[in-house]
């Protein structure tokens, strides 16, 4: 029962150095099912876990027809825990809905940004700005918008890396993945560092599309370094150091990534991902038959009157 | 319109950075000098024409072509305020950065002294526009 808990700390544990290790694509796909489904199943466990404390209060048991000393016999958890887990599945879930509900409202905002942003040529805006930024904005059909300072800091060949990275964004759909992986953690803590690992994943995913559409990984990584240290000139300029608080080390190691070559295949790392996955579906679907089997055998107890345990396997 | 080696419409959106960053109108020629890697004059010049019979390219005569330039759409003030909005998002670092994905975040010191080592090694440091 507890064996999807134990398997969302180890996917936790481990996201960085497998986002580190597999090929980006793969690891943003084998890590976003990876958290849904763990989410999902620890999820269902401590729901479990509740149920069983919640149905040996004696009121709640005639209630459902079971007997209630039947359920409670041999738990694979200890009382207390039961009753930690119910908090814990309440206080889950909420932050899990609250989660899912600023993902739609965001949704919902970048559609509504992209029709304020106006017609545009092939889904890019330009947009007259000192600031050298770009970005790529989900929607209805979506939008790249780039400052006209970011497209004069850039050669013609590593513009076309910039576009071809916000245009793979949009494609693959690459915020749909973030944001999973973000209710996910939110359903259950221990994935933060999976949807970390995620967020910095669709960067790379990006990155290896744009450098696969122009054919040229250095110039994918000249078109990184360009545009982050055109951007930090004018940040630096403007807002002096101070202002700077989300720094992050992603840049300078996206374009060593790309310098590295390309990441290669590493099948056994993804089939121990995906074996990662099955395991966790099994043991859900295990504590859940073992739930009913108990829940059946309570009922039967309950209807023969008897309250003797005959539950025999766990 | 369909060019070997480049997804829909990636050269349409070529055209319209390069003319965005060049500030003044470009002619075909000068257009596919700068994009044209392997594509053929004519090709530059349909993208143009097509851009500029769907009003998102202004042209003006130039000698025996013509030169065109981004419009000066009063619409686009408008846009301008929406993406400051956006970009103001991304920097509060608000969740919202899910939904958005900025092609590179700001860099820690570190990162500008290895990133600008990169663009030192084998490929001059180069503005554009020079």
């Amino acid at each position: 029962m507890c064996l999807p808990l134990v398997l969302s700390a180890l996917l936790g544990v481990s996201a960085a150095g497998t986002a580190r290790r597999l090929p980006p694509g793969t690891a943003v796909r084998l890590l976003g099912v990876a958290a849904v489904v763990t989410a999902l199943s620890t999820g269902f466990v401590l729901a479990v876990a509740g149920m069983l404390v919640l149905a040996q209060i004696p009121p709640v048991a005639a209630l459902g027809h079971w007997s209630g000393a039947v359920v409670g016999s041999r738990l694979p958890v200890p009382l207390v825990a039961g009753w930690l887990a119910v908090a814990a599945f309440c206080g889950l879930l909420l932050a899990a809905l609250r989660r899912t509900a600023w993902a739609g409202r965001d949704l919902v905002l970048a559609a509504i940004a992209c029709r304020r942003l106006g017609p545009s040529v092939a889904g890019l805006v330009v947009v007259d700005d000192e600031e050298p930024d770009a970005y790529a904005l989900p929607g209805i059909g979506g939008r790249i918008v780039v400052t006209t300072a970011m497209l004069r800091a850039l050669p013609a060949g590593e513009r076309r890396v910039l576009l071809a990275h916000e245009a793979a964004h949009l494609r693959h759909r690459h915020h749909l993945w973030v944001q999973a992986a973000d209710v996910a953690a939110a359903a259950n803590p221990m994935l933060r560092p999976v949807a970390r690992a995620v967020r910095a994943g669709v960067e790379r995913w990006a990155d290896e599309v744009a450098a696969a559409e122009v054919g040229d990984r250095a110039l994918t990584a000249r078109a990184l370094a360009r545009a982050g240290l055109a951007r930090a000139a004018v940040r630096r300029d403007r807002a002096g150091s101070a202002a700077l608080a989300a720094v992050d080390r992603a840049v300078a190691e996206r374009a060593r990534a790309m310098l590295a070559g390309p990441p290669p295949g590493r099948r056994l790392l993804s089939a121990a991902v995906a074996a990662l996955i099955l395991a966790t579906g099994a043991a859900t679907l295990v504590t859940s038959r073992d739930a009913e089997a108990r829940f059946e055998a309570a009922q039967s107890a309950y209807a023969s009157g008897t309250t003797d345990s005959y539950y025999s396997h766990t | 319109m369909a060019v070997p080696g480049r997804r829909r419409g990636a050269l349409e959106q070529e055209v319209l950075g390069c003319l965005a960053s060049a500030g003044r109108p470009l002619t075909v020629a000068e257009v596919q000098a700068e994009v044209g890697e392997g594509l053929a004059y004519t090709t530059v010049m349909t993208a143009l024409s097509r851009l500029h019979a769907k009003g998102a390219l202004r042209r003006e005569p130039a000698g025996r072509a013509f030169a065109y330039s981004l419009p000066e759409d009063p619409a686009s003030v408008g846009a301008a305020v929406t993406a400051r909005r956006m970009s103001r998002l991304l920097d509060s670092g608000e969740d919202r950065a899910g939904v958005l994905a900025r092609f590179v975040a700001d860099l820690s010191p570190e990162d500008e002294r290895l990133l600008t080592e990169l663009l030192g090694d084998g490929d001059p440091v180069q503005k554009a526009d020079s």
